[in-house]
């Protein structure tokens, strides 16, 4: 036998789909499941090679995986269902198995098929749940229906494969956290869940299809993959239109593949491509697909418009054949289902090809102010298209310029860098946006933190606006919308900050206000609203806290100090008779829960810090000497460690999850402040 | 990666029956459905030879004496790797009886 692995690994892609989904309704756990079909696969590989590989080589994994799996339910003595189930499943495998020579597999009636499908379908719908995350359900399904190994799939996604690994055993724990469980969704629910399954063949076609980073333009291997599951639905759920159009979109895209990078790996343009070149047996095959859409009937879905797009193209035997009207047409009927901003960016550019470069160019400028799509590089690249179309050359030239910076993928960068050459530079009236940012930025006479504000606003207007962009055009109405786009929804603090930053550096530049069209936000003072005394007493009546942490934080609720006063305290300051301490100007009191604690944490020491950290400090950090005790060579307790020490520990009090800061341990009846100057001396 | 795999049939291959057809009805459907499957059929036992030679084209009918082992059918399948290819022709082969198969990677479009 010539190289059994290879033989073993192509049995187990074209079955592991149906022996994990069987091995499922039985064990009810597919990481369960899963297990014991890589116990069958592992007994294979032992027995194969003296044996040979037998007849049937997936009934054989099955059988042997089935048995395994009765006698896990047997040994853990399971609920009477399970007891049900083995009694069935004895009786269904019979006495034949591997261990006969040429022993016959269960002959399966047409009931078991059926079941077999149903297993098949809901082992889809359990991948694709949408409990979890989008990632989680493309490496699942692709293990776990495709059959590829955990290497495999990092191999595609250019991730480690402990990553891999890792996300398929947390989706496997949030499935069985959630009691996810092995069946075909309700009526009510189908049609949701199936476009979770369709979607997530999608992102594995598209994965292949248009690599999002990297240098190769595709993956063909996954491509091959989307199919292969797009048909293993298709085949499942026969009735559904909309898993036939998601079909006939793969076979018609994947048909482009070879006419669609030209010889050193640029991307051709759709209009560009040598048609001669797309594969007619993957279109026809589109085009069957469609036709099985059609029959299921009911109104398109997104995935049957797509397809219905994509259609139109292949139909086409030259570009200028492109029924675009009809296009247009169909990416309307497509926004209205999925009005994404990407949907939308094509139904621009169907509307440019039927109506012109204007009527197209006005739905992009709508598009230009949606957050999503600021970094998005086909954004610019497109406007530029339209630009160039309507004789605009130099602000074409720009967006190719601000698209090949946004591109992520080297492909497309350098083809988008190409058509920035092809327009023929007019000169740039005076100095750009990117020079003038950097001028800016290298100001000596501001601190290293200002600069730092400063640029995270500045580089990303360059980004947005393009670094190659005249400074003397750049106008209040786009910082509006820049800003407005990246930073409209963001805290007030960091709003402000960002308008500050404009403004300055309009100033600098001799420009009008670029912020003229934007307002201020009103800051509020950040509150520090009191912790409740309900929560208080909890944390009060925990028996686990530590000395230091139980007196520093009774101190700070009865002395209601600022947290860097009551830090800063030294043992020689502290007047135990007179419950009070000198800390700087001011003076900090205390009642009696803290007078009880404080002896036992002075614990004899004479001076120094009265709040300790844990250890010493590490050689190559020495801190002043005030802040070191002399008794212990501790250092004095951090602000950063206490208030972490203290967020941990008020974790589960803290509605919010992320538990509370120390300012919060204020009394509730003392204004902030107020107490400081009563008490001051 | 794509495969043509072309099938000859030898002195014992047997004359196809009813069986043959369900079976190979069934697995054919199974494996269009799958995807794998992109092309098949039989094919007739003579057809037509043209022959080039310097600038002279030949055309004879078949069929043809020197072949003993004729090309009876093929099927054009897409897999993941060849050992796929290989595992589909055993299931071919167990479904038809003897005789041979030949698997050859198609290169292009």
């Amino acid at each position: 036998m010539t190289d059994l692995h290879g033989a073993i690994d192509a049995v187990w892609k074209l079955e592991s789909a149906k022996i994990i989904a069987g091995l499922t309704r039985l064990v009810r756990d597919v990481g369960l499941a899963e297990e014991l079909a890589q116990d069958a696969l592992v007994a294979a590989m032992e027995q194969w090679p003296a044996s040979g590989v037998p007849d049937n080589p997936g009934a054989w994994l099955m059988t042997i995986a089935r048995r395994r799996a009765v006698d896990h339910i047997r040994r853990a003595q399971r609920q009477e269902r399970a007891h049900e189930q083995i009694a069935h499943d004895l009786r269904r495998d019979g006495h034949a198995g591997p261990q006969d020579e040429h022993g016959e597999y269960e002959e399966q009636d047409e009931q078991d098929e059926h079941d077999e499908q149903d297993d098949t379908l809901r082992l889809m719908f359990l991948s694709c749940h949408p409990v979890l995350p989008a990632q989680a359900r493309v490496a699942l399904t692709l293990k776990l229906l495709g059959g590829l190994s955990a290497a495999e799939i990092a191999r595609a996604f250019l991730v480690t494969e402990q990553t891999i690994a890792r996300r398929v055993a947390e989706a496997k724990r949030t499935l069985s956290e959630h009691r996810v469980r092995f069946e075909l969704p309700g009526r009510e629910h189908t049609a949701e869940r199936l476009s979770s399954v369709l979607d997530v063949i999608y992102l594995i076609f598209n994965e292949g299809y248009a690599a999002a980073s990297g240098d190769d333009l595709m993956r063909p291997g996954l491509c091959l993959e989307a199919l292969r599951l797009g048909h293993m639905l298709a085949g499942l759920a026969p009735h559904e239109a909309e898993v036939h159009g998601l079909v006939a979109l793969m076979e018609i895209q994947a048909s482009r593949t070879a006419a669609r990078t030209g010889p050193s790996g640029e991307p051709i343009r759709l209009h560009e491509q040598n048609r001669g070149r797309w594969d007619q047996l993957r279109i026809r095959r589109g085009f069957t697909a469609m036709l099985r859409a059609r029959e299921a009937g009911g109104t398109p879905g997104p995935y049957v418009l797509q397809a219905a797009i994509a259609v139109c193209h292949a139909q086409a035997r030259t570009a200028e054949d492109t029924d675009w009207a009809r296009i247009a047409t169909l990416y309307q009927a497509l926004a209205r289902l999925m009005p994404t901003p990407i949907v939308r960016l094509n139904q621009a550019v169907a509307v440019s090809m039927a109506q012109g470069p204007q009527a197209g160019l006005e739905l992009v400028e709508a598009l230009t102010a949606d957050p999503s799509l600021r970094d998005y590089h086909l954004l610019p690249s497109v406007r530029g298209d339209m630009l160039l179309r309507l004789g605009r050359h130099d602000e074409a030239r720009l967006e190719f310029q601000r698209a090949a910076s946004l591109a992520a993928n080297a492909a497309e960068r350098a083809f988008l860098l190409r058509r920035v050459d092809e327009i023929a530079a007019e000169e740039p009236a005076g100095a750009t946006l990117g020079q003038a940012v950097r001028d800016f930025l290298g100001r000596r006479d501001l601190d290293p933190q200002t600069l730092r504000s400063y640029g995270q606003t500045l580089r990303r207007l360059c980004r947005s606006l393009g670094e190659a962009t005249p400074l003397a055009r750049v106008t209040a109405e786009q910082v509006t919308r820049v800003v407005t786009a990246a930073w409209g929804r963001a805290a007030v603090k960091t709003w402000n900050r960002h308008l500050s930053a404009l403004r300055s550096f309009s100033a600098w530049a001799g420009l009008e206000d670029l912020t003229a069209q934007l307002q201020r936000r009103p800051d509020t003072p950040a509150t520090a609203e009191p912790i409740g005394p309900a929560r208080l007493d909890l944390l009060w009546s925990r028996a686990d806290l530590p000395l230091r942490e139980r007196t520093l934080w009774r101190l700070l609720h009865e002395s209601g100090a600022p947290v860097s006063a009551v830090l800063s305290l030294n043992v020689e300051d502290i007047d135990l008779d007179d419950r009070r301490a000198r800390a700087g100007r001011t003076w900090v009191t205390w009642r009696s829960q803290t007078a009880l604690l404080l002896p036992a944490l002075i614990a004899g020491r004479t001076r120094g810090p009265l709040f300790l950290s844990d250890r010493r400090p590490g050689p190559a950090r020495t801190p002043a000497d005030g802040d070191l005790c002399p008794h212990t060579g501790r250092r004095r307790l951090s602000y950063e460690r206490a208030e972490y020490l203290f967020k941990q520990a008020t974790r589960h009090l803290d509605p919010s999850g992320n538990g509370y800061t120390l300012r919060r341990l204020k009394p509730r009846d003392v204004p902030p402040g107020e107490l400081d100057d009563a008490v001051r001396a | 990666m794509r495969y043509l795999m072309t099938t000859i049939s030898t002195e014992t291959t047997p004359a196809p029956d009813e069986r043959l057809y369900a079976e190979m009805g069934a697995f054919i459907e199974e494996m269009t459905a799958k995807g794998i499957l992109l092309a098949t059929g039989g094919l007739e036992p003579g057809g037509v030879r043209v022959t080039s030679q310097g600038d002279e084209i030949t055309v004879m009918d078949g069929p043809f004496t020197e072949a003993k082992e004729a090309v009876a059918g093929f099927a054009l399948v897409e897999v993941r790797s060849k050992e796929e290819m290989i595992e589909l022709a055993r299931r071919f082969r167990k479904i038809v009886g003897d005789g041979v198969s030949e698997i050859r990677q198609v290169f292009g479009p």
